[in-house]
């Protein structure tokens, strides 16, 4: 097991946002988190990056306890994390933000070798030749290539990814679904976020669904798609593009 | 006892104006979300407003408030219009050192034209002082407490009681939402810097007739300004009143009862707004 | 770029042997100024490139120069004074850094200021015999007070400050400081140690202001708490940085030969409010001209992409 969450929590006031939530997540697995909006999924993703601190729960990463740690020692420790607004560093170039990751993400590269990683990690994200340019200027694709490219250059054991696949046209969609099969082909567990059930029936190993903080059906696609109270919880909300 | 009662008075009337004085920077920070930093400097045109006001037209400090009020009121919203309107939007720290340019150049021109020395002007109340028991009171700092209650009230009965009020509050709330409702927030920005200024520029009639007007004095008072409303909270205008009251007597129990106090009293602001900032930052973890 | 810096480093090198007649003295000295002012703005942009606006540099510049003069008057080996000017500034701004670590933005300068401030009361009320009140204390200078020794040391003091600069620029604090200027959340999670990065942008600062501050007491003659701590310390570090280019090394270089070079101008026409230039000069940078003097440069000789910031 190389993540795992035991009885994680998280209240705002009144509110659980996420309650009492076991998963775990295997070597070179992909496990995609699905759920109806408001359910508590970024906020989960929140709680394993350590932007959020946990109320009750703990957190593991390849055994070790990472619930108290700061996002930074997370990291290092292996655990990569794409938002879902993205959240590019504007006045710096493609290049340089992949930089940031490549050298303080993980190990901490000395800078020549965070250099080569960069390149490696632009040309598998198709991003090589946009790398001269202000991230301020790129557009809403490359700028989700972008959020996963400086993800996966801090070379991450787990990577988490939130909704990467908003926004984006089919064929947009598919290269994305691609890249983040290739990710997981370099040895990286990938735990996704998604609404676009098209990609999660495709990519997903393994389908956790939530709702209003709870987790409410595990297994292969097909299994949950066909539980009842998984659909009771869509009912109204699921995109009829998919299918 | 007596003492200690005519610090307590001493400070209770002080409190006038430093409400009056971090009033108008609350508002302007808790609508436009910017920090004036040339807030004090419009302290100090007001005063001298008022100053020359009176030695050349003879007319009585305090009466002049009213044109200097209007003065600082069209002239900020000059200033607003074509300087700090452009960087509202901006990183914050664009309009922090936007508005601590405007407060230089005015303090520095005010020196330029006015030279360093400090002007004080004389009316027949500044010497008369009442008795009240064993307390003495000076007209003048009784008048100044009596003005700036008048001035304030007016400020919360605006905000508070009249449609203008209520779009500023909107504003202050919500800029996005006043601005689909149909608000025009240019204009309400526009507005409240003005009143922001020209409640800045009262206070400084006020401190002319109590101490007097130099080009310097803005900057003492808009640090003493964000003592008050960093205290109070940002944007929160009744905490502003308490704020006044507790730092000026403080001001006043350091200055009167710690050896050498004037000095040290300066410091107490300071430390306050310092302790308070640190504090508050800790307690949000 | 390395050509100008050259001959800029020429330039600077022969000014004490640079004929003006009379005005000798007086050339040198306003010289030395531009290379203080150089060095303090320096310093406060390196700090600034972690996105802290910070008001402090009038406490660390005065910091230095007191350890050092009140060092020296008790005995103390100048050299040995000269070097606890920065060591004193440093360990004051890893504590200051600790304790506002959590502060941002406009919280951050207020608070900054706050506290200079406060330092400044502290050194005009504490007992006369111990810092010499409100009245100040006689510094004795550096290098028996030899003119051109003075310049040189200050020119020394300045290529230091520009080598730290550089450093910061060249290395991979040059993407930390960016990332945590522009995302500190983000770049947490990317995994940069923003609290020891930000403390370290901090303390270096401090002690490069504090160097300065100690330095500077042999040009100023005396240390008094209303100029030695004064704010007029902290507006011209950064309205110079700020004009010249931020987070830039020639910027402030380049803001302090212009500025001062103007005060000192202006000085002579008008004996106060000189200052105004500096807020002039503020407001005109941050409405029109937001890269400074450098970024108008380079935007005229085209878009350098592989400069990064």
């Amino acid at each position: 097991m190389l993540l795992q969450a035991t009885d994680l929590s998280k209240r705002f006031g009144g509110l659980a946002a996420v309650s009492r939530m076991d998963f775990h997540l295997e070597a070179g697995e992909i496990l995609a988190i699905i759920g109806p909006n408001g359910a508590g999924k970024t906020t989960v993703l929140n709680l394993l990056s350590g932007v959020l601190p946990a109320d009750e729960g703990r957190i593991t990463l390849d055994g070790r306890d990472i619930t108290h740690l700061p996002p930074e020692t997370r990291c290092h420790l292996g655990l990569g994390r794409a938002f879902q607004v993205v959240r590019p560093f504007l006045e710096m170039t493609v290049r340089d933000n992949v930089m940031v990751g490549a050298l303080f993400g993980g190990r901490q590269r000395p800078l020549a070798e965070a250099r080569a990683r960069t390149e490696e990690v632009l040309a598998l994200t198709g991003l090589a030749g946009r790398a001269d340019v202000l991230a301020r200027d790129l557009n809403l694709l490359e700028d989700k290539r972008l959020e996963m490219a400086r993800a996966i250059a801090t070379s991450p054991r787990v990577l988490l990814l939130d909704e990467v696949m908003a926004g984006l046209l089919p064929h947009e969609a598919d290269q994305a679904l691609a890249l983040i099969r290739a990710v997981r082909d370099t040895g990286v567990a990938v735990l996704f976020i998604e609404h676009v059930m098209r990609v999660v029936r495709d990519l997903a190993d393994r389908v956790i669904v939530m709702d209003f903080g709870e987790k409410i059906a595990e297994g292969r696609y097909e299994e949950v798609t066909a539980n009842p109270r998984v659909v009771e919880a869509y009912l109204g909300v699921e995109d009829a593009a998919d299918a | 006892m007596d003492l200690f009662l005519q610090t307590l008075v001493n400070g209770l009337i002080q409190s006038g104006t430093y409400a009056l004085a971090s009033s108008g920077l609350a508002l302007a920070v808790g609508v436009l979300h910017i920090v004036n930093f040339a807030h004090g400097e419009f302290l100090m045109v007001g005063a001298f407003t008022a100053y020359w006001l009176s030695l050349l037209v003879g007319v009585d400090p305090l009466v002049s408030l009213v044109p200097a009020g209007a003065l600082l009121f069209v002239a900020s919203g000059g200033i607003y219009r074509f300087s700090v309107r452009h960087v509202l939007l901006a990183p914050e720290l664009n309009a922090l050192l936007l508005t601590f340019g405007i407060a230089i150049t005015l303090q520095n021109l005010a020196v330029l034209a006015f030279g360093a020395t400090p002007r004080v002007v004389h009316t027949a109340y500044q010497i008369t002082t009442l008795s009240l028991g064993p307390i003495s009171v000076g007209v003048a700092p009784l008048i100044t407490l009596v003005v700036s209650v008048a001035v304030l009230s007016g400020m919360y009965a605006v905000l508070y009681r009249t449609g203008v009020g209520k779009s500023i509050r909107a504003v202050a709330q919500n800029r996005t939402g006043a601005y689909l409702v149909g608000l025009d927030v240019d204009r309400i920005y526009l507005l409240t810097f003005g009143l922001a200024s020209a409640l800045a520029a009262v206070a400084g009639a006020m401190v002319l007739v109590r101490i007097g007007a130099s080009p310097h004095m803005g900057f003492a008072f808009v640090l003493k300004a964000f003592a008050i409303i960093v205290m109070a909270g940002l944007g929160n205008l009744t905490g502003v009143l308490w704020a006044s009251l507790i730092l000026a007597t403080g001001e006043a129990f350091v200055r009167t009862y710690v050896p050498g106090g004037g000095g040290w009293a300066e410091a107490v602001f300071f430390l306050l707004i310092f302790g308070t900032l640190v504090w508050r930052s800790w307690r949000q973890a | 770029m390395r050509w100008i810096a050259l001959a800029g480093l020429g330039a600077a090198l022969l000014v004490p042997w640079m004929p003006a007649g009379g005005y000798q003295q007086y050339v040198v000295q306003v010289a030395t100024f531009v290379l203080i002012n150089a060095a303090v703005a320096l310093a406060w942009d390196i700090q600034a490139r972690t996105g802290q606006l910070s008001l402090a540099p009038a406490a660390f510049f005065g910091l230095g120069a007191y350890a050092y003069t009140m060092a020296a008057l008790r005995g103390v080996p100048l050299w040995l004074a000269f070097a606890l000017g920065p060591v004193a500034s440093a360990a004051v701004s890893l504590v200051l850094g600790v304790i506002t670590l959590r502060l941002q933005g406009l919280y951050f300068a207020i608070a900054t200021l706050a506290f200079a401030e406060v330092v400044k009361v502290i050194f005009k009320e504490l007992p006369v015999d111990l810092t010499g009140g409100a009245v100040g204390l006689t510094a004795p200078p550096l290098l028996g007070g030899h003119q051109t020794g003075l310049y040189y040391l200050g020119l020394a003091v300045l290529l230091v400050t520009i080598g730290a600069s550089l450093a910061v620029r060249q290395t991979r604090l040059h993407y930390a400081f960016t990332a945590i200027r522009q995302g500190e959340l983000t770049a947490r999670v990317l995994g940069v140690r923003v609290v020891q990065v930000k403390l370290f942008a901090f303390v270096l600062s401090a002690f490069l202001i504090g160097l300065v501050g100690a330095y500077a007491t042999s040009r100023l003659f005396f240390v008094i708490p209303d100029d030695t701590f004064g704010i007029g310390i902290s507006v011209s570090a950064l309205a110079t940085a700020i004009f010249g280019g931020v987070y830039t090394t020639a910027g402030p270089v380049l803001g302090a030969l212009i500025l001062r070079t103007l005060e000192e101008g202006l000085h002579i026409v008008l004996r106060q409010g000189y200052l105004v230039v500096y807020g002039v000069i503020l407001m005109v940078v941050i409405l029109y001209l937001p890269g400074g003097l450098v970024g108008l440069l380079t935007r005229r000789r085209g878009r350098d992409a592989a400069a990064g910031d």
